[in-house]
Order: C-alpha cells, then sequence, then structure tokens
C-alpha cells in the first residue's frame, strides 16, 4: 500500500522540474567550503580530490555554477582578510618574510582550489567570460592584502628602505627581495608598476640628484665618471637580481639623467681634469668611459664633440701660426701627423671609432692647416725629405701608411694648387739628381694624387717620369751611335720638355772644353733624330762626378754640381785663382758662383779648395787654390751646394705670384663654362658655382673672381644685362 | 621501484583499472589526471585504489585514447555520453583530435548526417575552424559544434541571411538583407556558443551611417571583413571593415558598366594581395570577375563573358575560384565542366576542359548549381548529388563524394579537416572525414 502510494506520487513528481534535493546545493557547497578552509589552514592531506572534484562538476553540471563561483570568491576573501591582519601584526624585518610566505601558502592554496574547480574554469566561466579561478586569486590577493591600507605604504617602505640600504653598501636578503617583486610582477603588470616602480623610479632620482651634488662638488671629473658608471653598473645588477627586466631601461634612465645629463657642462669643463685636460694627458680610459657614459643621454656626445673641436681648432691654430714651430716644414709637418695620429687614436680607443668625431677631426684640421699658408709647401717639403732619405730601411708597407697619412694632409688643403706647384718644383729636383730613393714610392704618391685629383693634377708630373725614361733611351742611343766616346768623360744628357717641368731661365756658363765637345755632339745626334726641336742646356740643375788626386796623392772621387765642375776644372791649369778669373773663366752668375765656391770652400771637412783670406763669406776680391791637405774617410765625396731648403721671402712671393698667375685661366674657362649651361646669371650665383667648382683644387678669392669676369666683360665673352646690372649674360 | 611506482589502480564506477602514470601523463596537466597527481593532493601509497564515481565503460575508453592516441568507441556507447565523460576529465580535446586525421580530399569517408528542421532551400553551409559548422536557412543561422550539437541559431533581425562567415571557433559573421528604412539587416558579429549578437558592422558614405544589404564575405589574415555591398544610394561596391575594431576601414565603390555590390563570390588572394569579386550569371545578365588591389584602390585585373557569343548557352559560368599556385581561375557551368582563365594576362578568354558529354547524365527534379572549393591543391566541384575531387597540374578526377539521400548539394565547405556538404532536400547535411591514419 505504503509502496503504491510512494510510486504514484513519484510519478506525479516526475511531471515537474527534476530536483535532487532541495538542499543539494548547499549541502555540496559546504564540502567545498570546508575543503577550502583546510587546504588554507594547510590540513589538505586528509581531502580526497576526485570527490572534490566531482562535488564541483555536478554543481555546475546542475547549473549551480554561480553559487559556487560566487562562494569561491567570497571565502577565499576571508581567508586573505584574515592573512592579511596577521601580515600587519608582523613586526619589524619579520614583516616582508611572513609576507613573502603567506603569498607562497596562498599561491599553493589557488593552484589546489583551481584544480578542484577546474570543470568550472573551463566550462561555466568560459561561456560566462568571467574571470578564470587563477587570475581571479591574484586579483584578491591584490585587493585584500597588497592594497590593504596598512599593508600598502608600509611594504612599499620596506621594499625602498632595502634598496637605499644596499645602496649605500649594506647587504640585503636578495632572495627575499626577489620573492616579493616577483610577487608584484606576477598579480600583473600594471601592479607592478603602480605599486613599485614608479615610487622606486622617484626615490631613485631623489638619491641620485643629493648624490649626484655631492660627488661634483668633491671629486675630479675621472672620478665622478668612475664613480656615475659603477652606480649605473649596480642598478643594472640590481635589476637582473630582483626587479623586472623591463625596468632596466627605466632605472638606468634615472641615474643617467641625474648623474650625467644634469652635469653634463660642468663635467666637460671641469677645471684640470675635464675634457681637455683628459685629451692632454692621454686618458684614454677616462675618455671612453667618458664617451660610453655620455652617449647614454641626449646631447651628451655633441657636448663631447664641441668640446673636442674647439680645443684641437685652438690647438692647431697655435701650432700653425707659431713662427718658432714653423721654422723647420719637415718638423712641422710631423707634428701635424703625430697630433692626427693621437686624435686618431682617441677616437680609436676611446670614442668607438664614432663616425661623427671622425668628421669633427677632419672639419678642425681642416680649419687650422689652412691657416698658414705655407703648409702646401711644408707638406711638399716633407714628401721630399721622405723620398730623398727618410724611406730607407723602410719596409713597402710603411711607406703606404706614410703616404697615405701625408695624402690625408693633402686633402684639408684648400689650396692644392700651390701643393701641386711645390710638389713639381721638389719632384724636378729629385728626378734629377738622381736623390729619389724610391721610384715606386714616386709612383705611388703620384698615383695617389690621381686618385684625389685627377688625371689633370697630375699629368705634367707624369710628364716629368715620362721624361726620364725616354733620356734614358736617348743616352742608350747616342753611345751606340759613337763607340769612340767609350774612353774619356761620360755625359749624360736628360732631355726635359718644356712646360712639364719648372722652369728657371737659361744661365748661361762657360763649359770646360772636354765637356762641350761632347755636348756638341749630343745636340747634333738629337736633334739629327728628332726634328724641329730645339736644345737649351740647364746648366743650373746638372751634376758631375770628377776624379781629383790632391797634393800627397790622395784620390777621390767628387760629387759636385756642373757649376762647382767648371770651377774646379779651372785649377787643372792653374794652381791658384781670383774670384774674378773665375768669374771671367766660367760666365757663372755672381750669386750661384759665390754659393757654388762656398761650398767648396768653406765647408768643413769638404773643403777641396781653400781660399783667402779664410772666412765664411765669399769677397769678390778673394783668390782660391787647391786644398792639398784634403782627406776624407770616403773615396766618394759629395760637395752640396749650400742652398736654402725653404724658400726664401721674395722666392715665396715669386711662387704665389705664379700660382695666382696660373689661377686666373682656370678661374675664367670655369666662369665660361657655367655662364655657356646658364646663359644668364647673377653675380653671387657666380661666385658660388664658381668657388664650388674650383673647390677641389683651390678656395677661389671672389674678388679675383669678380676681376676674371670684368675681364671677360671687356673681351666680349660677357656681357652686363642692361636692365639689371648684378645680372651676366654668356655671348656665344 | 622505479616501476611500482609508476603503477596506478583505479575503481572506476565498481570495476577496477590498472594504468600508469605515465599513460595519464598523456592528458595533460589541466585536466582531472594531471590535478590528481599534482604533488599538492598528497595521494595514498601507490597500493591503495584511487575511487572515480564515473561510468566505467566511458572511463575504458578514454583510458584506452590516452594510452594509445587512438579513439574506439563501442557501439553501446553513445557519442553523447562518451562526450560527457570526455568533459568531466578535461579530454574534451584529445577526443577531438583523435576522432579524424588530416583532411585529404581522396580519403574521405561519410561520418555523419544530420537532419535540419528549417523550411525550404539551405542558402549556405560553412565549415568551422575546430570542426564545428553553420547552416544558414532563409533568415536564420544554425550553429553546430564539433560534437554536432546544435546551439542557439542566430539571426539578424529575421532579415533574409546572404552569407555567413567564421572569424575563429568563437566568432561568426553574418551578412543579411537590409530592411528598408529601419537600418535593419547589414552584418553582424555573433557568439557561436550562446548566438549572442556582440557587434553590428555599419557601412559609412560621406560620414552618414547608411542602411545596407551585405552579400558575400571574404577575411583575411591581416583581420580584414570584405563584405559585398548594396546601400540605398550610392554604395554599391566592396566593404572592408577591421574584425578587432569593428570599424569600417575602406570601400571600393563598382565603377559604371561593372558589378561589385551584387557580388556572389569574394575570396582574399594572400599571395597577390588581392581580393577576387565574382558576381555571376543569375544575379545579372552577365558575368563579372575582377581582382582590387586595396592599397591603391585599383582593379588590378578582370574578365566579362559580355560580348561573347551566346550560342552556347551551357558555357554560362556558375562559380569561379582563383587558384594562386598556377596563376588562373577556375570557373564552372551548370553540367559541371571546369574551365580555366589565365590570371596573368589581361583580356584572356576561357579554356573549358570538355568532360560534359561525358557526365551529362539524367538531371535530377531540382537541380543545383555548382559550386567550387579549392583545399590544398585538391580542386572540389559539386554537382547534383556528388561532389568530384580532382587533383594534380592538370586537374584529373580522382574521387567522387556521393549518397542518394537528401537531393542534390546545394552548398558544401571544407573546413577543420572535415567537409560539410548541405543538400537542398529535407535540410540534410553531410559530414565527410578522413579516417585516422592506418595502424601501421
Amino acid at each position: 500500500m505504503s509502496n503504491q502510494k510512494k510510486r504514484n506520487f513519484q510519478i506525479e513528481a516526475f511531471k515537474h522540474r527534476v530536483v535532487v534535493d532541495p538542499k543539494y546545493a548547499d549541502k555540496t557547497w559546504q564540502i567545498l567550503e570546508r575543503a577550502i578552509h583546510q587546504i588554507y589552514n594547510q590540513d589538505a592531506s586528509g581531502l580526497s580530490f576526485e570527490e572534490l572534484y566531482r562535488n564541483a562538476y555536478n554543481m555546475v553540471l546542475h547549473k549551480f555554477g554561480e553559487k559556487l563561483y560566487s562562494g569561491f570568491i567570497a571565502t577565499m576573501t576571508a581567508h586573505l582578510k584574515e592573512k592579511s591582519k596577521l601580515i600587519e601584526a608582523a613586526q619589524g624585518g619579520s614583516f616582508l618574510e611572513e609576507l613573502n610566505k603567506k603569498w607562497n601558502e596562498h599561491n599553493k592554496a589557488l593552484e589546489m582550489i583551481r584544480d578542484i574547480l577546474m570543470y568550472m574554469d573551463r566550462t561555466y566561466i568560459e561561456s560566462t567570460k568571467k574571470t578564470h579561478v587563477h587570475p581571479m586569486g591574484l586579483n584578491l590577493w591584490r585587493d585584500n592584502v597588497v592594497h590593504f591600507p596598512k599593508i600598502h605604504t608600509r611594504l612599499l617602505n620596506t621594499l625602498l628602505d632595502l634598496v637605499q640600504k644596499e645602496r649605500t653598501g649594506e647587504v640585503i636578503d636578495r632572495g627575499l627581495m626577489r620573492n616579493v617583486i616577483k610577487m608584484f610582477m606576477d598579480l600583473g603588470e600594471s601592479v607592478y608598476q603602480e605599486d613599485f616602480e614608479k615610487p622606486f623610479l622617484e626615490a631613485s632620482s631623489e638619491f641620485y640628484k643629493v648624490e649626484s651634488q655631492e660627488f661634483i662638488e668633491s671629486c675630479d671629473c675621472g672620478d665622478y665618471l668612475k664613480k656615475a658608471e659603477k652606480r649605473l653598473t649596480e642598478e643594472i645588477d640590481r635589476v637582473a637580481h630582483y626587479l623586472d627586466p623591463k625596468s632596466e631601461e627605466k632605472i638606468t634612465s634615472v641615474v643617467e639623467k641625474e648623474m650625467i645629463a644634469n652635469h653634463m657642462q660642468r663635467l666637460v669643463h671641469m677645471e684640470n681634469s675635464g675634457l681637455v685636460n683628459m685629451l692632454l694627458n692621454d686618458k684614454y680610459e677616462d675618455l671612453g668611459r667618458m664617451y660610453n657614459l655620455f652617449r647614454r643621454v641626449t646631447n651628451g656626445l655633441l657636448t663631447v664633440r664641441d668640446v673636442m673641436t674647439s680645443h684641437l681648432r685652438e690647438m692647431g691654430k697655435q701650432l700653425v701660426t707659431d713662427p718658432e714651430k714653423s721654422k723647420d716644414p719637415v718638423e712641422y709637418v710631423q707634428r701635424l701627423l703625430d697630433e692626427r695620429d693621437k686624435y686618431d687614436k682617441v677616437i680609436n680607443t676611446a670614442f668607438g671609432n664614432d663616425k661623427t668625431f671622425q668628421n669633427a677631426l677632419n672639419s678642425s684640421f681642416e680649419y687650422f692647416i689652412n691657416l698658414n699658408a705655407r703648409s702646401p709647401e711644408f707638406i711638399s717639403l716633407f714628401v721630399d725629405d721622405k723620398l730623398r732619405k727618410g724611406l730607407k730601411g723602410i719596409t713597402d708597407v710603411d711607406v703606404e701608411v706614410i703616404l697615405d697619412k701625408v695624402m690625408m694632409l693633402f686633402r684639408y688643403l684648400q689650396e692644392k694648387d700651390v701643393f701641386e706647384k711645390y710638389y713639381k718644383q721638389h719632384l724636378a729636383k729629385r728626378l734629377l739628381s738622381g736623390k729619389t730613393v724610391s721610384d715606386d714610392a714616386e709612383r705611388s704618391l703620384i698615383v695617389k694624387l690621381k686618385t684625389e685629383c685627377g688625371y689633370q693634377f697630375t699629368s705634367k708630373l707624369e710628364g716629368m717620369f715620362t721624361d726620364m725614361k725616354t733620356s734614358e733611351d736617348t743616352m742608350r742611343g747616342f753611345y751606340g751611335s759613337h763607340p769612340e766616346l767609350s774612353e774619356g768623360p761620360t755625359l749624360i744628357v736628360q732631355v726635359l720638355t718644356t712646360g712639364s717641368w719648372p722652369t728657371q731661365p737659361a744661365v748661361p756658363c762657360n763649359l770646360p772644353a772636354e765637356v762641350s765637345v761632347l755636348c756638341e755632339k749630343f745636340r747634333s745626334y738629337y736633334l739629327g733624330t728628332h726634328t724641329g726641336r730645339r736644345l737649351s742646356w740647364q746648366t743650373n740643375m746638372g751634376t758631375a762626378d770628377i776624379k781629383a788626386v790632391f797634393g800627397k796623392g790622395q784620390k777621390h772621387e767628387l760629387n759636385v754640381s756642373t757649376f762647382q765642375m767648371c770651377v774646379l776644372m779651372l785649377f787643372n791649369n792653374s794652381d791658384r785663382l781670383s774670384y774674378k778669373e773665375i768669374e771671367q773663366a766660367t760666365e757663372i752668375p755672381a750669386p750661384d758662383l759665390k754659393r757654388c765656391l762656398q761650398s767648396l770652400a768653406c765647408v768643413k771637412g769638404k773643403n777641396v779648395i781653400k781660399k783667402e783670406p779664410m772666412s765664411k763669406d765669399i769677397g769678390e776680391e778673394d783668390s782660391f787654390f787647391v786644398n792639398d791637405k784634403f782627406t776624407s774617410k770616403f773615396y766618394k765625396v759629395k760637395i752640396g751646394t749650400v742652398v736654402a731648403q725653404k724658400e726664401t721671402e721674395p722666392e715665396k712671393q715669386e711662387t704665389r705670384q705664379r700660382v695666382e698667375e696660373d689661377r686666373k685661366p682656370q678661374i675664367e674657362a670655369a666662369i665660361v663654362r657655367i655662364m655657356k649651361s646658364r646663359k644668364i646669371l647673377d653675380h653671387n650665383n657666380i661666385i658660388a658655382e664658381v668657388t664650388k667648382q674650383l673647390q677641389p683644387r683651390f678656395l677661389a678669392n671672389p674678388t679675383e673672381i669678380k676681376k676674371r669676369i670684368e675681364s671677360l666683360i671687356e673681351r666680349d665673352f660677357l656681357e652686363r644685362d642692361s636692365t639689371d646690372r648684378k645680372l651676366y649674360r654668356y655671348l656665344a | 621501484m622505479g616501476i611500482s611506482k609508476d603503477r596506478i589502480k583505479f575503481n572506476v564506477g565498481g570495476r577496477l583499472f590498472e594504468t600508469t602514470a605515465t599513460t595519464l601523463a598523456n592528458a595533460g596537466r589541466d585536466s582531472f589526471f594531471g590535478a590528481l597527481f599534482d604533488d599538492e593532493w598528497n595521494l595514498s601509497p601507490q597500493d591503495s585504489v584511487i575511487f572515480v564515481d564515473r561510468n566505467s565503460d566511458c572511463f575504458a575508453v578514454l583510458l584506452d585514447l590516452l594510452r594509445t592516441g587512438d579513439l574506439n568507441v563501442p557501439a553501446n556507447i553513445p557519442e553523447r555520453l562518451l562526450h560527457r565523460e570526455a568533459s568531466f576529465y578535461g579530454l574534451l580535446d584529445h577526443v577531438r583530435t583523435a576522432r579524424w586525421g588530416p583532411f585529404d580530399g581522396n580519403r574521405l569517408r561519410l561520418s555523419d548526417s544530420v537532419k535540419g528542421i528549417a523550411p525550404g532551400d539551405g542558402t549556405a553551409i560553412r565549415a568551422g575552424p575546430d570542426g564545428g559548422c553553420c547552416v544558414a536557412h532563409g533568415s536564420v543561422v544554425h550553429v553546430f559544434d564539433w560534437m554536432l550539437e546544435e546551439h542557439s541559431p542566430i539571426n539578424l533581425d529575421y532579415q533574409r541571411v546572404n552569407d555567413v562567415g567564421w572569424i575563429d571557433s568563437e566568432n561568426i559573421v553574418l551578412s543579411a538583407c537590409e530592411r528598408l528604412g529601419r537600418g535593419d539587416g547589414g552584418m553582424g558579429l555573433f557568439s557561436s556558443s550562446s548566438g549572442d549578437l556582440r557587434y553590428k558592422f555599419q557601412v559609412c558614405h560621406e560620414n552618414q551611417v547608411k542602411s545596407y544589404t551585405a552579400g558575400a564575405l571574404s577575411f583575411s589574415p591581416d583581420y580584414e571583413i570584405f563584405a559585398s555591398c548594396k546601400g540605398r544610394s550610392n554604395e554599391y561596391g566592396i566593404g572592408v571593415w577591421d574584425q578587432i575594431t569593428g570599424k569600417q576601414t575602406d570601400f571600393f565603390y563598382e565603377s559604371p558598366g561593372w558589378s561589385l555590390g551584387d557580388a556572389d563570390k569574394l575570396q582574399w588572394l594572400n599571395g597577390k594581395n588581392c581580393l577576387l569579386v565574382a558576381t555571376l550569371f543569375p544575379r545579372k545578365d552577365n558575368c563579372y570577375i575582377s581582382l582590387l588591389d586595396f592599397r591603391d584602390k585599383n582593379m588590378v585585373w578582370s574578365w566579362s563573358d559580355i560580348g561573347s557569343p551566346m550560342a552556347i548557352d551551357e558555357k554560362r559560368v556558375r562559380d569561379a575560384i582563383a587558384m594562386e599556385d598556377s596563376n588562373s581561375i577556375c570557373v564552372v557551368n551548370e553540367f559541371e565542366d571546369l574551365g580555366f582563365i589565365d590570371l596573368r594576362m589581361y583580356g584572356g578568354s576561357v579554356r573549358w576542359s570538355s568532360r560534359s558529354k561525358l557526365m551529362k547524365s539524367k538531371m535530377p527534379d531540382e537541380p543545383c548549381y555548382p559550386k567550387l572549393a579549392l583545399h590544398e591543391g585538391q580542386l572540389f566541384s559539386s554537382m547534383n548529388d556528388s561532389i568530384s575531387v580532382f587533383c594534380g597540374p592538370d586537374w584529373v578526377l580522382t574521387s567522387r563524394l556521393r549518397r542518394s539521400y537528401g537531393g542534390s548539394i546545394c552548398d558544401f565547405s571544407i573546413g577543420g579537416d572535415r567537409l560539410f556538404a548541405l543538400h537542398s532536400e529535407e535540410n540534410v547535411f553531410d559530414v565527410w572525414e578522413t579516417p585516422p591514419p592506418p595502424i601501421i
């Protein structure tokens, strides 16, 4: 009966919604809630995961997902509130440890709770777009513990305190620090940034502001930079040990700003230890440090570069304008090269080979080298010196290095045509006297000049080499056709093309009979093979080797100039000659003769003749006789000519004038070229374009350009516009 | 010792199972087993038996799945039950990956047929990225997950649906006709699981929001949505929206004498950075196919059958698909003749490959226009109640999928390693899968 009733009742009930047990949800939740408590109390060993998982699953399955979710949040919140009180109660140093301990416990518990609620996480939360269990647990910790008023500021202050302690040299528990900071990072980027990073950066900024002020008052520049560098590495180290790697950039920029950017000017200009001092004293390490630190801040390198540039210019200006220092051209150029090498090394080792610094170096050199108008001459003399003797015993590679350095200086020159002029003179002397040490080196330099300035620049120089080569062949032909000449004196003629060589007015001079016979033979041979040419003798450029036997039978071979040979040959016929007699016999111009006699009679150790009276200078009343007692260690004796290496003032003027003269056609050619394409142009633009076009060779003087324009107008190449006087027209 | 420690005993619903921790580790950490064996849950000593209050038959199947990676479901276990149990253990994804293998048009097997309840012909069927699909009927779209369980249907103000497409497994875009003067219709973004409308896309013309009819849809990997649009006044053309912001980013207006806003088919060509737009015969009197480059608003290639001899009426293009690898567009007529147009030439003609004589058999009572699809070098073409598979450089017919039940195929779609074919009668759709790879 009762059975029957029960069945009826069940059938009746079945028509309605099936509710297993009205208290089912509450009961199940109580089980889960108890479990959460146990987990938090670290009493989870007796719990059955399977049972809890199944209960949570059933709640979701029976549409109690919402109850489960809110229940989990409420329970966890209550627990965290309790924990925060415990943490707060911790005294002094144990505060952080307690926080870290509770945080670890929470993480462990959260992991277990997430495991239990896994099914809810995957289905209910997914479809309702609520926050998942794990991030929710972190949010609850953030809101109830980290942002708990009594913990929030205390936590921050404790952390900042520890950093401060570490900065002042104390050892702190980095592991604990790392764990706590890691907690901020786990709670999300915004929590880390707002609750720790921002205040940390502010405190750091304050700290370094004070410290940098202290340092700058008490340290010199080098020490200051060392300290700044140390601080920087410390901060980077700190980030690596216990901060978010993303903080590195931020904290270093704080240090950079406070320690470097704010004191940049003062550091660079610091007296007795600033940048200039470092440069003067070759403090590469300090310079490198400065570069690396200043590079980190805006305008840092600009400041360094500016100071270096102005120092370089000042130094260079002194170097090139000091009359004492420009006495010896070779030394002058060597000094320039040394300075360049030094700054090259600075830039290379300390400034990381920075391009902008190299540019600054170049522009500075360009600036001051051209302050001294004689720089082109001196550089050519330097090359001359090197090619005459300086290159002996040096390998080809080293020669190239020296030549490259010279080319570097050459590049700085504005008046390259002046250099060319001098170079031509010096080269001619080297070639004719056979003094050049290395033909390869000569040619290598020519090639360098050619690549730098183009074919035109070197065509005449190359012509000189060609002449030398042709002359060799000519001589071979000459002696081939005159076999009888193998006896007696040998004549070597170098036929120079007019125009290729720096010409000097041919000085007439009476050659000794033996020589002039040979000369005539050569003349007729040469003109016989080359018709329509004119030969004139440049006796002032020749040399001769003569054999001499002195009073006691000492035999020597004397290497002398043509003029000196003419003089010495006279003594074959007479023992004693007066100045007048010599002058008459040789017809050498007086200044040359005097110089020639001076070198024969007055140079100690090489005085093959003697003069009366004995004095340094040659007088017109002097008389000369062979020095019978002449001795020398060497069989061959080279008698130099007393000749000023550097140009004398009038010579300099002359060269200058010649250069100016040579420039005129070039300027005119440039004007015509430009006007031909432009047809019409105003004055300022012509000046600008001409200057630009001629820049690779020399810096054209605007007044000179103006003069050339006027000259061209006179010659009907150009005309002024009838309405606008500033305009020029090209006349075809 | 190592071996014995590895061994695990379960009592599932009264049946004993013995397995190893290694096998269970295949379930992954985010599963029932992963959590169960985590160190936090002090598992009782290894000789004790872990009780699980679940169905033991399903546990056996799932345990076997973890052991071998193979899914073998005995006939007596309903799919739904298995899926429910897999969901409990957190193994649904394992079941899905084991269900079918990587897609190969020549190894397909019919795995299921789902009968619909919607009235009238289906408009479109679209495969989702994870094995689900959606079917558009009239003004409603039915959404099925990979277990082929139906979710809440979606609609846009009950306006006639023109096209649907999956953005990802959670989001579906639906394009519909406008309702005059009310701003209804257009395009909307829906949740595939709940069917909620999440966003409605707008067309702006000269800074004014216009109501419009959206037609064919296409998506680019750069998170763009393309749709053919017909607006109230001048907004005929192709609209472009950003998938992330939902904002309209571009609009390609159709030029006079050409058709874009009526397009039946859009296809994004990733290699060419172009959109294929095809407006085909029944919608307009002529067929228009063009490639649009949106970077410089240029129509870089176009083809139309205007002026071609109309005598051969059977050669009307009914569907088109671009094949970037062979630089051509494949077209099909209503007799399932395939034709090819060279993309490298401007103004080329269709090169028909004549198979129609061979194929022309009896026409069904209710014919459907053929459709084309391309998947990893295999070309698919539907005709009547079957789908042909073509392979190789010369597009040789290699397979034919046919099932007599359900009438002719009005649309089909490939995605999530499955092929879905929608039949015109009784709204049944078939699911074709590649079986898992053989054992040896």
